[in-house]
């Protein structure tokens, strides 16, 4: 059984936590097989491939002969994904000795693939009828400014411009967990929400799509619909057109939602409509950050704690007012001072340093992008020790030991603690220790003996 | 809500440089044995296939080894965003280079199954790679903490025909360079006999070297050892050489040979005794008495 704990932290977690029976229905769709596959980590792509025309189960006695003697854990952490995701089919025979072999219906499709090479998932539009097609740099900034819009409504609904064509109980969703009200109060960022503001555009775009497909239940869709539906998204090519008609209702209505978080953008011709993917949608299943899909820096940071950011963007003002004292507003220029107050701040908003300093550094101005380090060390020093300020005390779950038999049950319960290395505290005198509490019971255990 | 950094799982992209042996001998003699070159073909286009799939940022580059002359068949960087046309662009380019092959070839007639030019199409992979290391974002920098993509090339060689002991000089230059490079040489030999020179690139390299037993099934094996990752290799159990024929061929009349004479100053290699070197001019004693020393006139290897 997969020993790794699912957490959702990409969409490739996302579809593990499927059930079965929805994962197996998903491997119907070519696409999401190659998503999946590139998903993986390496080790576990090499066994597919490897495994791809190999019709008899496998047992995992072989398997492991593949690997070095270093690479068990690497082997392991493959292994327990396939499974997980229902690549490998795992059967347990009556010795105990499990055989995986792959989903017949994944190994079909790959086996496609590889005889025929990928298709598309969909032809795109002639350009005779799609005239005006957005250039691949009007597209991004298109899809900027779209996420941009998005995000100003999503933490102050007041300050934007537009509104975005959510309703208002779809919004509730995203803010939960982002936003705190309580009564008659303007809403409040907490503390996650901070956190959020200051990740990168993929995570936080993934952070809404989940949203928006943990809700989709609700909402009368499919969650295995809509998950191959984003997916097949993902493989379409970044600035071409593609036709409406091709779509189903739902995955229409999804489309709006889509264009509204900047994903597509939807045009409308003189008979028809069509959508044209941006960089955001086709980034979606790619799990590592890529550098293309970084946008330009626009932050310098001084070694005197100035902060001047060439941005125009009311967003980014916000987010510089999370953690500095934003001194002026020029049309294109934001002036901030990083002090300890802002810093402290911050910190109490459950910022974290780290956090901060990544934040600035990912987003600075080309300038000074090209320098090592881009952000002054003194000042990200600095930082860091203001936060380790407010952490001076650390707290940790204790359990006294006291009133000890005889010195020799001290001194033997004492090494026995130390073996496991969680002595906090002793004292031989009045024969007193404190342990951690997590070896509370080895601890009981051992002195009931 | 858990804070997400960026996850730089990039270590497992690889781009792969693959030289496909196309001698005309070679393969009319391999024809009635096991494996025809048609077949050999479907065999490396799912490898090819396999090999895009695994990564979208991998990239394969296909270069054609014939006998007269070498050339670019395939690049899967350029070939543009219709991955089901990818069989048919490298069939028909590789077509067209056989035609080339051929009629560059007419002039000399070759006697029994001729070598074909690997030399040739090694040089031009370490060309390319060192074109996309220097023009590019893909420099690998171990030292810069920067988030720069991590990217190295390999060379997979699927060989067939014999060594050619002309191109010993070439061929070991193209392996020193590729050394240092840092782009190891896989060699999967599809001819009955072993390959000296390729015994030598991967085990110089670091690559791997392999001599399938049973070409039909020759997928399996290039999916099993050659589509791994520089980065998986590290933990995975790989062929590993048996032995390498480390044996040099003269400068003089390009004979594999076991014992001979080296120069001592540029370090070439006879066959027998010389007057003087070939290569770089020096005079040899026959005793130590009369030998004058001119060994700081040092003149650079000529290209062969």
């Amino acid at each position: 059984m997969p020993q790794v704990k699912i957490i959702a932290k990409n969409f490739m977690d996302m579809v593990a936590s499927l059930p079965a029976l929805k994962l197996d229905k998903l491997y119907d769709n070519a696409f999401i097989c190659e998503a999946i596959l590139r998903s993986l980590p390496p080790l576990a792509k090499k066994y597919v491939l490897q495994m791809l025309y190999i019709d008899v189960p496998i047992s995992a006695k072989l398997l492991q002969e593949w690997v070095l003697a270093d690479g068990v854990s690497k082997h392991n952490v493959a292994v327990d994904r396939l499974v997980q995701l229902r690549v490998f089919i795992e059967t347990v025979d009556r010795k105990k000795e499990s055989t995986y072999r792959l989903n017949p219906k994944f190994q079909i499709n790959l086996q496609k693939h590889i005889v025929h090479g990928g298709v598309l998932p969909r032809e795109p539009m002639p350009s005779t009828i799609t005239v005006r097609l957005p250039s691949l740099e009007d597209l991004e900034a298109y899809a900027a400014e779209q996420w941009e819009c998005f995000l100003l409504h999503l933490i102050s609904s007041a300050q934007a411009e537009r509104t975005t064509n959510f309703s208002s109980s779809m919004m509730k969703i995203f803010q939960r967990g982002l936003l705190s009200q309580r009564d008659k109060e303007a809403p409040k960022l907490t503390e996650s929400g901070f956190q959020f503001l200051l990740m990168d555009t993929n995570a936080q775009l993934w952070y809404i799509i989940r949203e928006y497909i943990t809700n989709s239940e609700e909402r009368g869709v499919d969650t295995a619909d809509l998950i191959s539906f984003l997916l097949e998204l993902s493989f379409h090519v970044t600035g071409e057109a593609y036709n409406m008609n091709t779509l189903t209702d739902i995955q229409r209505n999804v489309i709006k939602d889509l264009a509204d978080l900047g994903l597509v953008k939807l045009q409308q011709g003189r008979k028809e409509s069509w959508f044209i993917p941006t960089k955001l949608a086709t980034n979606l299943s790619i799990s590592l950050s890529d550098l293309s899909s970084r946008k330009q820096g626009f932050v310098v940071v001084e070694t005197n704690f100035r902060v001047y950011a060439y941005s125009s963007s009311k967003l980014h003002c916000e987010i510089l007012r999370l953690f500095s004292r934003v001194e002026y507003q020029l049309p294109n220029l934001i002036v901030a001072a990083i002090t300890k107050e802002s810093l402290y701040n911050a910190f109490e908003n459950g910022i974290m340093a780290e956090q901060i300093i990544s934040f600035l550094q990912q987003n600075a101005h080309p300038r000074v992008a090209e320098r090592i380090p881009s952000v002054p060390e003194n000042v990200t020093d600095q930082i860091r020790l203001w936060e380790s300020d407010t952490n001076r005390v650390e707290m940790t779950p204790a359990h006294l030991f006291d009133e000890f038999p005889s010195r020799d049950v001290f001194e033997a319960a004492c090494d026995f603690a130390r073996e496991y290395g969680g002595v906090l505290w002793e004292d031989s005198k009045k024969m007193r220790l404190v342990v951690k509490a997590e070896i509370l019971g080895q601890m009981r255990e051992f002195l009931r003996r | 809500m858990t804070s997400v950094t960026p996850k730089l799982s990039t270590d497992d992209v690889s781009l792969l440089m693959v030289l496909l042996d196309t001698n005309p001998f070679f393969w009319s003699a391999a024809n009635a044995t096991s494996l025809s070159f048609s077949k050999f073909l479907s065999h490396v286009v799912a490898f090819l296939n396999s090999v895009l799939l695994i990564n979208q940022l991998n990239q394969v580059v296909v270069i054609a080894t014939g006998i007269n002359t070498c050339d670019y068949v395939y690049d899967s960087a350029a070939a543009g965003a219709v991955p089901n046309q990818r069989a048919e662009i490298l069939l028909q380019k590789l077509v067209e280079f056989v035609v080339k092959d051929e009629q560059l070839g007419k002039e000399d007639s070759v006697n029994g199954i001729g070598s074909s030019l690997l030399s040739g199409s090694l040089s031009m992979a370490l060309c390319y790679i060192q074109r996309v290391f220097r023009s590019g974002p893909l420099h690998p920098q171990p030292r810069s903490n920067l988030m720069k993509l991590l990217v190295w090339w390999q060379i997979l060689c699927l060989h067939g025909s014999p060594d050619g002991p002309e191109q010993y000089v070439a061929i070991m230059n193209a392996i020193f360079s590729a050394q240092r490079s840092m782009v190891p040489i896989d060699s999967c030999l599809l001819g009955a006999q072993h390959s000296a020179f390729l015994q030598q690139a991967s085990y110089i390299t670091g690559g791997v070297y392999l001599k399938p037993q049973q070409l039909d099934g020759l997928f399996q094996y290039l999916s099993t050892v050659f589509a791994s990752d520089l980065y998986s290799r590290n933990f995975l159990q790989l062929p590993k050489p048996v032995g390498v024929d480390f044996r040099a061929s003269c400068f003089c009349h390009k004979n594999t040979i076991d014992m001979g004479y080296i120069c001592s100053v540029c370090l070439s290699i006879f066959c027998k005794h010389h007057k003087n070197c070939s290569t770089c001019g020096s005079v040899f004693g026959q005793a130590q008495s009369n030998a004058p020393s001119t060994s700081n006139q040092k003149r650079e290897t000529p290209e062969t």
